[in-house]
């Protein structure tokens, strides 16, 4: 996923109000006079053996969906919704590990790695209760390599005939083939283990070729869904609301009628909301929220957390001075503290030794992440050649939470001699200096996958050849290439995790970020929300949580 | 008349032409290449470059600008804003779409301010110096120094989240549900507001009273509520008229703040989501109608006093 992506997935952590109930507030004497929340919950669960059906979930995000087209649609705000409305070939588990069949009912794939067969479920429709075909699955994949502003295409070049497509040379990816109604065939021209993984984002779900290729207002109100859930009503700005797939071909996966996403709810206004019994379920809680819920006994139950698969911390700029060696590289990691960031951060982080997360395949758990040694650090800097330190440029952008972070750097930074001096840029302007050679010497940077296989963190962000504008430390190293090259075509899954444990710890040697951690999601869900975790790829994913509320629909009150 | 509301037609137009102008040099100057962040980091040089040039911005320097003005200004000449980058939807429907709900708010927010703000001032004014002026004094003071982010916490917190008489946030279904869901956010642009009407209709108020023809008035018997009602409030109403004139201009554009607070769906909120994105057209479409609304705004404000006042139309 795109930084920018990574940033609004991440959960917003930090403070966003300052005390954990405004105490100013408190004193008001007309507020102490009302009765007030003891901050239990309000609700119990009725105690159902077994999913109840029917009954509405609503939560809330901070900002607003830019579109539900899945060809183009690449935040966390978009696939909240996306996920229950697009089912595609394969998906992930719910551990996010391994894939599991949807529309796809078996598939196959050749000795030598380049050949996929899929055969499609009987029976499955769209919403408006047409037959899905493995045309479907030509047009979308078609669609999302020919869609200029699609962020996925890169993930396709492998398929026999892309490039071709792309540019213009033949009106079809040879490729990928619909076999007959039940039968779709991807052809690679080059082996790519991660296809599979690939298949299993919203983008390949079946689309039809009219509302594709239509008129964009067709797309963005009438979208073909082929998951558990359809597009009741966007209000746009205001509210997302789905409605079950009267024509899924697995009633049982759903038991909701219906899920509301309120859009452009502040931090601060949600948990209120969610305290009230407004909302079912409360996530990325600002700060004073978070320390309250994550340290109520009343809460315990019914709160979750899971790292998810992102990475955080600074690139270097590894094109020119001083960023161009490795020893002055690993000073500043050895400079940073990762302790003031995780308490910064309220806890919610994991330290982080490099941009794999925990769980994903050929990260080493016996790597440790650089410890806080500020003397090293000094040492490192005199034999690169800065005696007496140095200054240097950090570029983060305008974020409450950032902005401490980037102070707590500047902090950590200064004991070894390394004087850092801040620049808060808008977002835009931000992901415009750092994908410039030159453009910032230090700067945040946030990642977050769109699967979780290790293609998407190290041959995103660290590959040279070809080098993807993700790489924005201009890192080249031909021995990573060729690890990375030999991991992608290794069909065993054992050699493939050795193989990127290797380039893991040639990544953590040269160091071109400085690593700081993976974040922690949390979410809080009133008692009666049941049949829900937190996902590690998809997050809020509420398309088999159901309601234990009483006979008459209501929560039941503690 | 005639003459006089075509000419300031033309010069709102010549005013919105000009404003946006400027917005448009402004946005393109920024360090932010809008195709690449329209596109993300997964994009290609080919693919940026590709949609710059169907923005026209993909040229360098002063000559990007030009380009990219022209551009927008054939779109306009069309009657087209553009469409926005981030969304893909035409500008004219979002804002066909926001302007709705900030018109309610601007107008929830001005009656409200009117409706608390007269009364204080005339209170303030005919018992000067005694406690309901010192009590207007206060709520001035007040309302005049706290920024709406903060009042409009405080009203969420104590009255929507304490009390549970209002909602949360949010624009509400219609009806009584939409009227529930607009206090809140009026209230807190209001509290400026009423403060300030409050303390302009009492000055005003206060020199009106000593002038002859309330003098006049007085002695020819008149009751001091006929005095002060219809003699001295309505030469005090003038300066009023035009606050009223200003702060509906600019509410029009839209309340960035109280509107992003109270996840209130306008222009202003539309507008900050627009300068985060670099969203150019969006940003455009929305400054534009924040210029024609005030100056469009400031006329009949100046019709009003031409009408409240016989002695302008001679001048």
């Amino acid at each position: 996923m795109t930084v920018a992506a990574a940033r609004s997935r991440s959960v917003r952590r930090g403070a966003r109000r300052p005390a954990p109930r405004p105490r100013w507030l408190a004193v008001l004497a007309i507020a102490a006079a009302c009765g007030t929340p003891d901050g239990a919950p309000r609700y119990r669960a009725a105690g159902a053996a077994g999913p109840r059906e029917g009954g509405v979930l609503r939560f809330s995000v901070a900002s607003n969906v830019a579109t539900l087209d899945p060809t183009r649609a690449n935040d966390e705000f978009s696939y909240l919704v996306m996920h229950p409305m697009f089912d595609t070939l394969v998906d992930f588990s719910p551990t996010g590990r391994d894939l599991v069949p949807r529309l796809a009912e078996r598939w196959t794939v050749s000795s030598d790695g380049l050949v996929y067969t899929f055969t499609l479920r009987p029976g499955i429709a769209f919403s408006d209760g047409a037959p899905i075909t493995a045309a479907h699955f030509k047009i979308s994949l078609e669609r999302a390599l020919t869609t200029e502003d699609s962020p996925f295409a890169q993930y396709l070049h492998d398929l026999d005939g892309a490039r071709a497509l792309i540019e213009h040379t033949a009106p079809h990816c040879a490729g990928i083939a619909a076999v007959d109604d039940r039968r779709l065939e991807l052809r690679l021209a080059r082996r790519n283990v991660a296809m599979l993984a690939i298949l299993a984002m919203p983008f390949a779900a079946p689309q039809r070729s009219a509302s594709a290729d239509g008129d964009a207002l067709r797309l963005r109100h009438a979208p073909d869904a082929s998951g558990p859930f359809m597009l009741a009503h966007w209000n746009e700005g205001i509210a997302v609301v789905l409605r079950r797939n009267p024509h899924y071909h697995d009633p049982a996966r759903a038991h909701l009628d219906a899920i509301v996403m309120f859009e452009n709810v502040p931090r601060d206004t949600q948990f209120q909301m969610f305290e009230r019994g407004d909302l079912e379920s409360a996530a990325g809680l600002a700060a004073p929220d978070f320390l309250f819920v994550f340290t109520s006994e009343a809460w315990r139950p019914f709160r979750q957390r899971a790292v998810a698969m992102t990475a955080f911390g600074s690139r270097m700029d590894l094109s020119r001075p001083p960023f161009d060696d490795r020893r002055v590289r690993q000073a500043l990691n050895y400079a940073s503290n990762k302790a003031h960031t995780a308490r910064l951060l309220y806890g919610t982080t994991e330290a982080s030794h490099g941009v794999l997360p925990p769980g994903v395949l050929g990260r080493d758990p016996a790597l440790a992440p650089y410890p806080h040694d500020v003397e090293r650090a000094r040492r490192l800097l005199a034999e690169a050649g800065y005696p007496h330190g140095l200054d240097v440029d950090y570029v983060t952008y305008s974020d409450e939470e950032l902005e401490k972070v980037a102070a707590s750097l500047q902090g950590d930074l200064a004991e070894a001699g390394v004087r850092l001096h801040i620049k808060v840029l808008s977002f835009a302007a931000y992901l415009s200096v750092i994908a410039q050679r030159g453009g910032a010497a230090l700067s945040y940077i946030g990642w977050g996958a769109d699967f979780p296989d290790p293609i998407n963190f190290l041959d995103a962000n660290f590959r040279s050849d070809p080098l993807p504008r993700t790489n924005n430390s201009f890192y080249a190293s031909p021995a990573l290439n060729a690890v990375l090259d030999a991991a992608r075509e290794e069909l065993d899954v054992d050699r493939r995790a050795a193989l990127y444990r290797r380039a893991e710890r040639i990544v953590y040697d040269d160091a071109p970020w400085i690593w700081d951690y993976h974040q922690v999601a949390s979410e809080v869900t009133q008692p009666y929300v049941r049949g829900h975790t937190l996902h590690p790829i998809w997050m809020r994913d509420f398309t088999s949580a159901w309601l234990d509320v009483g006979p008459d629909g209501r929560p039941v009150p503690r | 008349m005639t003459g006089l509301v075509l000419r300031r037609l033309g010069w709102a137009v010549v005013v919105a032409w000009f404003v946006v102008t400027l917005s448009f040099i402004v946005v393109l100057m920024l360090p932010a290449d809008p195709a690449a962040a329209l596109l993300g980091p997964h994009a290609t040089e080919q693919a940026i470059a590709k949609v710059r040039d169907g923005y026209c911005l993909g040229g360098h320097g002063l000559q990007r600008i030009v380009d990219a003005y022209g551009c927008w200004l054939g779109k306009l000449a069309h009657g087209d804003l553009g469409e926005s980058y981030r969304t893909r939807r035409a500008v004219l429907d979002i804002i066909a779409d926001r302007i709705w709900p900030t018109t309610q708010l601007a107008l929830g927010a001005v009656v409200l301010q009117l409706v608390l703000g007269v009364p204080l001032g005339i209170l303030a004014a005919v018992r000067r110096g005694r406690w309901p002026d010192h009590v207007g004094n206060l709520v001035g003071l007040v309302g005049q120094s706290a920024p709406p982010f903060v009042v409009g916490t405080v009203l969420l917190y104590v009255f929507a989240y304490r009390f549970g008489w209002f909602p949360l946030g949010g624009y509400g279904e219609g009806g009584w549900d939409r009227l529930a869901h607009l206090v809140l956010p009026a209230m807190s642009i209001a509290t400026v507001g009423v403060a300030l009407y409050a303390r302009v209709l009492r000055g005003e108020l206060i020199d009106a009273l000593g002038e002859d023809f309330v003098r006049t008035a007085r002695a020819k018997g008149l009751p001091e509520r006929v005095v002060v009602g219809r003699h001295a409030l309505r030469h005090a109403l003038g300066p009023l008229i035009s606050l009223v004139g200003l702060d509906l201009g600019v509410l029009l554009g839209g309340a960035v703040v109280t509107e992003v607070v109270f996840a209130w769906p306008g222009l202003g909120r539309e507008l900050m989501h627009a300068i985060l994105e670099i969203d150019i057209p969006l940003i455009l479409g929305v400054v534009m109608v924040t210029a024609l609304a005030i100056a469009v705004v400031n006329l009949l404000v100046d019709l009003a006093a031409l009408w409240l006042d016989p002695r302008l139309r001679d001048g």
